[in-house]
């Protein structure tokens, strides 16, 4: 009897309208949340070549720096200051060759006879995805490993070789090369044997291991110190706003494909976080329009809850029902906005299958739905106990 | 009031009145003279008052327990809900108390001649027909007094002498006193007592 009464107390449009930008708003808060997760690996992935979150930087080379050309040296203090950015892990140096160098073929090989000047650098080992064995270097050794970057074997294959000729060279192939390298420079030369036994895709440079570098450069090298254009930093999180803000205030380049990325990554988490706070904005305005209709039924039907507590209804007893219909209808809302989530994320996952090697993280909708769905309800049931309390006993 | 009424009063400014239960008092007064807030105070509803009510010499009470199991009111206003029918106004109460069957429920709106209106909404009924629901309501529940606050205004002798018989009855019953108020003497009641305000 008492439900029959108070049933009539509800507007029905009220309650749908709130039904309705609830679902809107939980659908979207809880779709983007889970979308950030799922992103998030691809985000933060590193194709290999190098270790992982690694990148190459420079100074900008401009009109000016390319007369003066000191500018486009790092000075120590640059270093340091590098390194103290909270999101640079470590960074090391290339080491350029101060000597001269020059390939060539042997006369005996099959493939073609060439000689080219070459320059060298070198990382530190550590950053190479190169097997060890290879890249060792010891002063009794002949034999110099080195590694190109991959686009000089394209432009070789598909622009060199194309118009001369010449044969195309598979990755393999080109590995199996042995060549010669004339070091010379500080009245010493010396022949070396070397072949390729990596490529690399991020770094645009010829690396041989460290120390040869560094032994040659003390036996070839024309200056003392060696100077420093490039650095190799190793980043906390590519995906980091900071990155591409200090780079750009410093006026560093960035090795193009992490800056690419880095600007990507900035503009996705920022859509997100946008639309995130669309959808916050639309849940408080279902708040707010639910706790608004709600007053509204009170203040209609005041004389009905003020009498039900004159014949002996406890205000409890009398909230109870708006307890019952609104956490219903907020639970019908969030589930409704779970399963369209689901469906989206479905959705999104087949998509993001065929265009990224992607794994599914963990489904964290439901979850996020849930603890939405405790809050809102227990804001709810407070509001209502209260609010009945406050009518009953102010009038009574 | 004026001060002289009040110094005159049965009630206001002495020490204390005690009611009984068996036995039914008139609490008589001019409109606006307090009948209602006397009931209204008795009945927990309004504290606006100096001084202290005592319930078998208890001042802490649990109005709720009070309004289901000791005291039943038949309010001047009636405080019906004008949505649901004459018996669902009635069972509304009495799913508190499990009083009355549903057999006592109808015999009441027979005797009090409302079986044609049993289902009819209360808001189409007329004051007369409204005044006999309420009556019925406060009897369905278990009480040791029941607060009268001008029941019978709007009935005929008629109605009034079967409506008094019903409260009579179920109230030496539960040997429950009665509070009745009215403007002047009347006597639908055997009094024990008359208090004016």
């Amino acid at each position: 009897m008492l439900i029959k009464l108070q049933k009539k107390t509800l507007v029905k449009t009220q309650l749908f309208g709130y039904v309705l930008t609830l679902l809107i708003g939980v659908f979207i808060i809880v779709s983007t949340i889970q979308l950030f997760i799922d992103a998030k690996p691809i985000l933060n992935e590193k194709t290999d070549v190098f270790n992982t979150k690694t990148a190459v930087i420079s100074k900008q080379v401009s009109v000016f720096k390319s007369i003066d050309k000191q500018k486009i040296y790092f000075t120590p203090k640059e270093l340091e200051e590098l390194q103290a950015q909270p999101f640079i892990k470590n960074i090391s140096v290339f080491n350029n060759a101060n000597f001269k160098i020059k390939a060539f073929s042997n006369h005996s090989e099959s493939i073609p006879l060439f000689q080219t000047d070459l320059f060298f650098e070198s990382i530190p080992d550590a950053y190479l995805d190169v097997k060890v064995e290879d890249w060792q270097w010891e002063k009794s050794q002949n034999f110099v490993p080195i590694v190109i970057p991959e686009s000089y074997l394209t432009l070789y294959n598909f622009g060199f070789a194309e118009s001369q000729g010449l044969p195309v060279l598979s990755k393999n192939t080109i590995s199996q090369v042995e060549f010669n390298l004339k070091v010379f420079g500080n009245n010493n030369t010396e022949i070396y044997s070397s072949k390729i036994v990596g490529f690399s895709n991020k770094i645009n440079s010829i690396l041989v291991p460290e120390a040869f570098l560094s032994y040659a450069n003390t036996k070839f090298g024309r200056t003392e110190t060696s100077r420093i254009s490039r650095v190799l930093v190793e980043l906390d999180n590519l995906s980091d706003d900071n990155i591409l803000r200090y780079f750009n205030d410093n006026n560093y380049d960035i090795s193009k494909d992490k800056l690419e990325f880095s600007k990507l990554s900035f503009i996705f988490k920022s859509a997100l976080i946008f639309i995130s706070g669309i959808a916050l904005v639309i849940i408080a305005l279902s708040i707010a329009f639910i706790l608004l209709s709600f007053n509204l039924v009170i203040q209609k039907n005041k004389e009905v809850i003020v009498n039900l507590y004159s014949i002996g209804y406890s205000y409890q007893n009398i909230a109870r029902f708006y307890q019952v219909i609104i956490s219903i209808i907020t639970i019908l809302a969030v589930v409704l906005g779970i399963v369209f989530s689901y469906y989206l994320r479905s959705v999104y996952v087949k998509k993001f299958k065929t265009v990224f090697d992607f794994s599914e993280s963990k489904n964290q909708i439901f979850v996020i739905g849930f603890i939405l769905a405790i809050i809102l309800v227990s804001i709810y049931n407070i509001y209502i106990v209260k609010n009945i309390k406050k009518t009953v006993t102010k009038t009574n | 009031m004026s001060e002289i009424e009040v110094s005159n009063s049965d009630i206001y400014m002495q020490p204390n009145v005690v009611f009984s239960h068996g036995k039914n008092y008139l609490i008589k007064a001019n409109s606006g003279h307090g009948k209602t807030s006397i009931l209204n105070f008795i009945y927990g509803s309004s504290t606006n008052y100096q001084g202290r009510i005592s319930y078998n010499s208890k001042t802490e009470i649990n109005v709720l327990r009070l309004r289901k199991e000791k005291l039943s009111y038949v309010f001047q206003d009636f405080k019906l809900f004008s949505s649901l029918s004459v018996y669902q106004n009635i069972v509304l109460k009495n799913n508190l108390t499990h009083h009355k069957t549903q057999d006592e429920i109808d015999a009441f709106i027979n005797q009090l001649g409302l079986e044609h209106k049993r289902d009819s909404l209360v808001e189409n009924l007329s004051l007369g027909q409204k005044q006999r629901v309420a009556i019925i309501r406060a009897l369905c529940q278990p009480f040791q007094f029941i607060l009268l606050d001008e029941p019978f205004s709007h009935l005929d002798p008629t109605n009034i002498k079967i409506a008094s018989a019903l409260i009579q009855n179920e109230a030496m019953q539960q040997n429950a006193g009665i509070l009745m108020t009215a403007l002047d003497m009347v006597h639908v009641f055997n009094f024990n007592a008359t208090i004016n305000l």
